[in-house]
């Protein structure tokens, strides 16, 4: 017996230790770690001064960007070049769809890569600040000038977003959510294409009639496109930027507003009138997409990355049409919210000297125009004249031309990208009005209610 | 004073060695030491660590995305008893259990009695076929349902459509009130296989002169399942239904992520389906620890209230 309590005692006190050493080993990585980071951006600080001494750029430099909807050719392509100008310079790219949840644990244990391209599933640009894993960039983002000479902070289309007055993030993509539709399909059978909601409706209508489809689809799996790609305009359009902004910080009282009912109302008339596909809410962000090239339905809010993500199952003969969404009352101007995704250095970065000469490398006109190409996209610049370009898709210098005309369409920003803690409540919601098991009123109310619990932190 | 005791020790080695045939004792710790230490250490760093750690957590606020965390207490607990979807995730979890319970019970033991006792000549087939979805990733099997019950493509919709019951179609996936009832299929049809080996197994231990005897005796098929064949498989099905409830706390999430991610509006979230959204996408993870630490809870207080309720007396005839 006293045999056997000695071994449990033994046993226990090999645990015990073993938890410990667990324990202390798992700090002492951090600190080594940190202090490794430490020592390594010294020495290669150090180094890049008694290398060049005149600010050569060495090392490694780590990058992290999602590869979504607009590839990774475009980046490439960046690197690239970077690395012809600083052969010094070793990069590291980590890349690749699900990228974000990859490097988690990289941010988690303080030792993140140098420059991050902040898009995708499983990335928040306000939590990134909020939990203070981004540089500050306000005064250094002053210096930095075009390859004309030109500031680049004059030089946004959509300013970056501002966080207290200071600049965490440099807006990259210019990305916007509209309705698309096929262009062909809608001149080969004289639909309409709608200038406001009135027009909208009728539009939808008689495809209804026309095809025995219901119109207008989306993924009922993510309800934040519809949020995104159709409310916000929505919103802007019948309440201006004071109440997206309200909107989106869960302001007291926005969601609850009249002016919020009349647009909820809208899309109440949308569901009521069976412009929904009733199957929309199994469908995933692809299937969705998917109904919307084969005609399942002829009107699917996204944003621009549509046409270079299904590339491959586009059916002959589909020509892909963009509009801003068409929620605004006849007469007005089509509203626009652009959605930026944005580059940032880490606030630990290990190769800070190396990160800011790759975001300056990065922000220039021509590979603003090379983006286009590349993408189908825009590059958050202005002065890129996309309308010479052949290589450029027609529905976006079509689109680009309409944005840039302040008769047919105006821009709303937005302060910054809704919390998740908010938009997962109200897209629930939403879903709920769009497959009509909620009225416009009810949803207001269960609206209202989701910000309130926003605010108080729950 | 080193060299002494190890003198002792080997002399009593020694001494016990000379009683032949018996272990020594130091040989008997030795073997055990050896069996349980590794396993201790891997249960410790797999097991015990994730769960110290995850209680540990769920006293932060913390989004799982940086180092910085600051302690709150019981604040993701206060949460968690105001959050209004907790309830139904939890109803929902055990919606599943019922439903998978009832469902891979029945099925399972039917098969496992027609494959055993009625003499069908494809019985081997049959027993690969039922087995196969066990062999299947979770995911593959959601992704292949979410296939079937494709409102325009799938297999069930057109198959109404085909017997003329168009009015019953539905967006089963994509319908508030049927997505879930919609995750009860899959999960019976992946989970039958495992369970109707078991019974098999169990079925095929009984031996026949009870059957014999019963049949003498006047009993029908019927009374001989209920009186024979149920009573002596007793143990197994109770392993059977234990098994069925743990996997479903724990695992509908594989299954409720691939096919509807919670939803839609919530209707299909389960209570791990529930913590990933909350840990993962809204950023709150040291809440999404506190919602592990109420499964780890609820699983453990119903598997003591399973254990009880299944209580029967192992019967021998």
């Amino acid at each position: 017996m006293k045999k056997i309590s000695r071994w449990l005692l033994l046993l226990a006190l090999f645990a015990l230790v073993f938890m410990a050493a667990c324990n202390s080993d798992g700090e002492d990585v951090s600190s080594e770690s940190d202090g490794n980071a430490d020592d390594s951006s010294e020495s290669e600080s150090g180094d890049a001064a008694s290398e060049g001494g005149d600010g050569e750029i060495s090392g490694e430099l780590e990058i992290q960007y999602f590869v979504g909807g607009y590839g990774d050719s475009w980046w490439k392509e960046v690197i690239a070049d970077f690395n012809e100008q600083y052969p010094d310079v070793t990069i590291v790219e980590h890349a690749g769809p699900n990228i974000n949840e990859e490097m988690r644990s990289r941010w988690v244990s303080n030792d993140p890569p140098d420059v991050v391209y902040i898009d995708g599933a499983g990335s928040s640009e306000a939590q990134m600040v909020e939990d203070g894993q981004l540089m500050n960039l306000s005064d250094w983002v002053q210096d930095i000038e075009l390859e004309n000479g030109d500031k680049l902070v004059d030089s946004f289309l959509v300013d970056p977003a501002s966080y207290d007055g200071d600049i965490y993030t440099l807006p990259l993509v210019f990305d916007t959510w509209g309705t698309w539709y096929d262009k062909a399909w809608f001149e080969e059978k004289g639909y309409e294409v709608p200038a406001d909601f009135d027009s909208f409706m009728s539009s939808m209508g008689a495809i209804k009639d026309e095809e025995g489809i219901a119109p207008f689809v989306t993924t009922g799996q993510h309800p934040y496109y519809f949020l995104r790609g159709v409310l916000y305009p929505a919103f802007s359009a019948a309440g201006g930027e004071e109440l997206l902004t309200d909107l989106i910080t869960g302001a007291e009282g926005a969601w609850s507003s009249d002016v919020t009912l009349e647009v909820m109302k809208k899309v109440e008339k949308m569901q009521q009138e069976g412009m929904f596909d009733s199957g929309l809410g199994a469908l995933n962000h692809t299937q969705s997409q998917m109904n919307f090239l084969l005609h399942d339905n002829a009107f699917i809010p996204v944003g621009f990355w549509l046409p270079n993500e299904m590339a491959n199952d586009i059916p002959d003969g589909f020509e892909f049409g963009f509009i801003p969404s068409p929620m605004q009352d006849a007469g007005e101007p089509f509203a626009i919210v652009p959605d930026l995704r944005p580059l940032a250095i880490a606030e630990n970065a290990e190769n800070p000297e190396a990160a800011k000469a790759f975001v300056e490398f990065v922000f220039t006109r021509d590979y603003a125009m090379s983006f286009s190409e590349h993408t189908g996209a825009i590059m958050n610049l202005n002065g890129v004249d996309l309308s010479e370009n052949p290589n450029v898709p027609e529905y976006l210098t079509e689109a680009n031309a309409m944005i840039n005309d302040p008769e047919q369409v105006k821009l709303y920003n937005k302060p910054h990208p809704m919390s998740a803690d908010l938009e997962t409540p109200i897209g629930n919601n939403l879903l709920s009005l769009m497959l009509g098991n909620m009225t416009a009123e009810e949803f207001v109310k269960a609206a209202e209610e989701a910000a309130g619990q926003y605010r108080s932190g729950l | 004073m080193w060299s002494v005791r190890h003198i002792v020790a080997s002399r009593s080695i020694y001494i016990e060695r000379s009683d032949e045939m018996v272990q020594s004792k130091k040989q008997k710790y030795m073997f055990l030491a050896f069996c349980l230490v590794p396993t201790f250490v891997l249960f410790s760093i797999f097991t015990l660590y994730p769960l110290v750690s995850g209680l540990y957590y769920s006293f932060f606020d913390w989004s799982g995305a940086s180092d910085n965390k600051e302690f709150i207490g019981l604040g993701n607990y206060v949460r968690l008893f105001n959050d209004a979807i907790i309830p139904d995730t939890i109803i929902h979890d055990y919606f599943l259990v019922v439903t998978k319970v009832i469902g891979i019970m029945i099925l399972a033991l039917f098969f496992a009695v027609a494959l055993t006792q009625l003499k069908i000549k494809e019985a081997p087939l049959y027993r690969i076929v039922f087995f196969f979805p066990n062999i299947m990733s979770v995911v593959v099997i959601g992704i292949l349902w979410m296939f079937i019950y494709n409102p325009s493509l799938g297999l069930v919709n057109s198959g109404l459509g085909f017997l003329g019951l168009e009015q019953y179609a539905r967006p089963w996936l994509g319908d508030e009130n049927w997505a879930l009832p919609s995750l009860v299929l899959p999960s019976v049809w992946a989970g039958i296989g495992l369970f109707m080996l078991v019974l098999m197994g169990a079925i095929s231990n009984i031996s026949k002169s009870f059957y014999e005897a019963a049949e003498i005796d006047g009993a029908t098929k019927w009374q001989q399942f209920w009186r024979v064949t149920v009573p002596l498989i007793w143990p197994q099905i109770k392993i059977c239904i234990l098994y069925i409830v743990i996997t479903t706390l724990n695992g509908s999430f594989v299954i409720v992520q691939v096919m509807t991610g919670g939803g839609p509006n919530n209707s299909t979230h389960v209570m791990g389906s529930y913590l990933y959204q909350q840990a993962f996408v809204q950023f709150n993870f040291g809440y999404g620890a506190a919602i592990g630490v109420m499964i780890l809870v609820l699983s453990l207080i119903t598997v003591v209230i399973l254990q009880f309720i299944l209580r029967r007396d192992k019967i021998e005839y």
